[in-house]
């Protein structure tokens, strides 16, 4: 979460307009979710992980290992999927046979789990490059230019926020906590975990009457208004874009 | 001179019943540096919220410029714009993750145009010398930036006083001295300058004027040099003497500094009274 964040704001993408990276992470995941064969989306999977880590310079390790975090979860469905239980004789099914039942698998059974497990993937590195390489902040006011109600969005900056500040006064409270012997038992843990979560929402609640004091001395009225970076546009990566997107988009059209 | 602001005859009462401020009454003269001095729980914070209309007064009331504050939209709206408060704790006062935006802030809600926020968050990234963190998102700041970046947030909503609470605490004493010295900037650009504290030292040689509170009341008044010489007042508010008169009484005492020197209000004027080693043994 917290290195995630750190690659957003340090990457060599960083200063492309946001709004052009959110346009390309969300029209290719379109296309992944359109496109009916499984070919487009492996070819998006490699793109993308190409973009995050070649051009925006993103570690491959690192990048690896947020992939598997999905992948663990779908490969265990895609193997579900994949896998046929019948009494009769099924075209193609092969697999082992007891008492007349058989748990195998089906070519088409195979191929579904392949398409579900790619389209899924696909989806996720169009996601995984845009919170690579866009800060929450530029991503923000992408979607206050695209008119989403202000409300939501102070809703988002002010939890974007407070998660790094909830953390902390976890961290905090937890090593208080554990060097006080709060976690040397497993009885004395549970009760030390209570008090955690008890003192958290209290201490939730106080920050946030804080911060309605500190803004209002700021002269808050309804609606956090503030001024956006101002990116330049970027026509290569704009280009570059476009060009993959309509060769994905051709391809589409042509299976 | 007229007082700016004033409080005249404060009395609150948090909800739970704690007596915060009773009968307070004191002014702030325009263009000074005022320090509050008290310990922990004496009510400096809560008269702080009262001098930018976030609490109101269960008795007394507020003037600023002469004017009785009446709590009605438009009245706060301006009291607001012209007193800022830097609070006490930095990740009370940032809720957002940019430090641009940050700053932007205030300084929109004045109503101010777009490029006009963008000139004074410039000028106050440069004032609170964090220029080079305008990029970096604020949960990755330690306390002393975020700090800055809560003195850039105010500052860029160019107020006439300007209230820190407890601008040092946790800073380290190279951030200290630069915050002092950036205070030094501000007061010397015409603003006025309140600020609560519990360092004595930094209270003797800063301020102009200094006010003493204890359990909700001011118990003192006066100038550095009146305060720190009343014992029995230094007592009743459990403070300390500043070094620099203890270190000059002393010397004095021993003879060596002549019965005559001034009482000094930096450190660099006591050294330069302490007269030279040959000197000093034809004097004694
Ligand atoms: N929100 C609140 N609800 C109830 N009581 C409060 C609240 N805030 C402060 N108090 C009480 O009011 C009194 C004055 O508090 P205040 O924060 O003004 O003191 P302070 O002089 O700023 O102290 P410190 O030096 O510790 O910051 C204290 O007794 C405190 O417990
Ligand atoms: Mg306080």
């Amino acid at each position: 979460m917290f290195r995630l964040d750190q690659y957003a704001y340090n990457n060599r993408l960083q200063k492309v307009h946001p709004g052009e990276k959110v346009a390309f992470a969300l029209v290719t995941l379109l296309i992944v979710l359109a496109a009916p064969r499984p070919l487009i989306a492996a070819l998006v999977i490699v793109m993308m992980a190409g973009a995050a880590t070649v051009i925006a310079g993103i570690p491959f390790r690192f990048y690896l290992k947020l992939m598997l975090v999905p992948f663990s979860f779908l490969a265990a469905s895609a193997t579900m999927i994949a896998l046929t239980i019948s009494h009769q004789p099924q075209a193609g099914l092969r697999g082992v046979t007891i008492w007349g039942w058989t748990l195998g698998v089906t070519p088409e059974g195979l191929y579904l789990a392949a398409r579900v497990l790619l389209k899924s993937l696909g989806a996720t590195a169009c996601l995984y490059f845009l919170s690579l390489t866009t800060p929450v902040v530029d991503i923000l006011a992408v979607l206050r230019r695209a008119r989403v109600p202000a409300l939501l969005l102070d809703l988002i900056t002010l939890t974007y926020r407070f998660i790094f500040v909830l953390l902390a006064t976890v961290n905090d409270t937890y090593t208080a906590q554990v060097s006080r012997l709060g976690y040397a038992s497993l009885c004395s843990s549970y009760r030390s975990l209570g008090q955690l979560a008890a003192s958290l929402f209290i201490k939730t609640y106080r920050r946030s009457q804080e911060l309605f004091t500190a803004l209002t001395a700021r002269g808050y009225q309804e609606e956090l208004v503030v001024l956006e970076t101002v990116y330049p546009f970027s026509w290569t990566f704009l280009c570059l874009g476009a060009l993959f997107d309509l060769f994905l988009f051709f391809l589409m059209l042509l299976t | 001179m007229a007082p700016l602001l004033e409080a005249v005859k404060l009395s609150f009462t948090y909800p739970d019943g704690t007596r915060a401020l009773q009968n307070v009454t004191l002014s702030i003269p325009p263009g000074k540096k005022i320090a509050v001095l008290g310990p922990n729980g004496a009510g400096k914070s809560t008269l702080f919220l009262h001098f930018n209309g976030i609490l109101r007064p269960q008795e007394g009331c507020i003037y600023f410029a002469g004017n009785r504050i009446d709590y009605s939209h438009k009245a706060l709206i301006n009291l607001r714009r012209q007193v800022g408060i830097v609070f006490q704790d930095p990740d009370s006062m940032l809720f957002s993750a940019s430090v641009r935006q940050e700053i932007s802030f205030g300084p929109l809600n004045l109503g101010l145009a777009r490029d006009e926020v963008a000139q004074r968050v410039e000028a106050a990234l440069v004032a609170t010398g964090i220029a080079d963190l305008r990029d970096k998102p604020t949960h990755f700041l330690s306390y002393g930036q975020k700090k800055r970046v809560a003195i850039a947030s105010v500052l860029a909503m160019e107020p006439r006083v300007i209230i820190f609470d407890e601008p040092t605490a946790y800073l380290d004493p190279r951030s200290t001295r630069e915050v002092m010295a950036l205070l030094a900037d501000i007061s010397r650009q015409g603003k006025t300058i309140i600020l609560s504290t519990h360092d004595v030292d930094i209270a003797y040689t800063w301020a102009d004027y200094i006010y003493i509170m204890a359990r909700g009341r001011v118990i003192g008044a006066g100038t550095p040099a009146e305060i720190f010489c009343d014992a029995a007042l230094l007592e009743t508010a459990d403070l300390a003497r500043p070094w620099l008169l203890e270190v000059y009484e002393d010397l004095k005492n021993k003879g060596w500094l002549p019965a005559t020197a001034p009482v000094p209000q930096k450190k660099e004027e006591l050294l330069g009274l302490i007269p030279y080693r040959s000197r000093s043994i034809l004097a004694i």
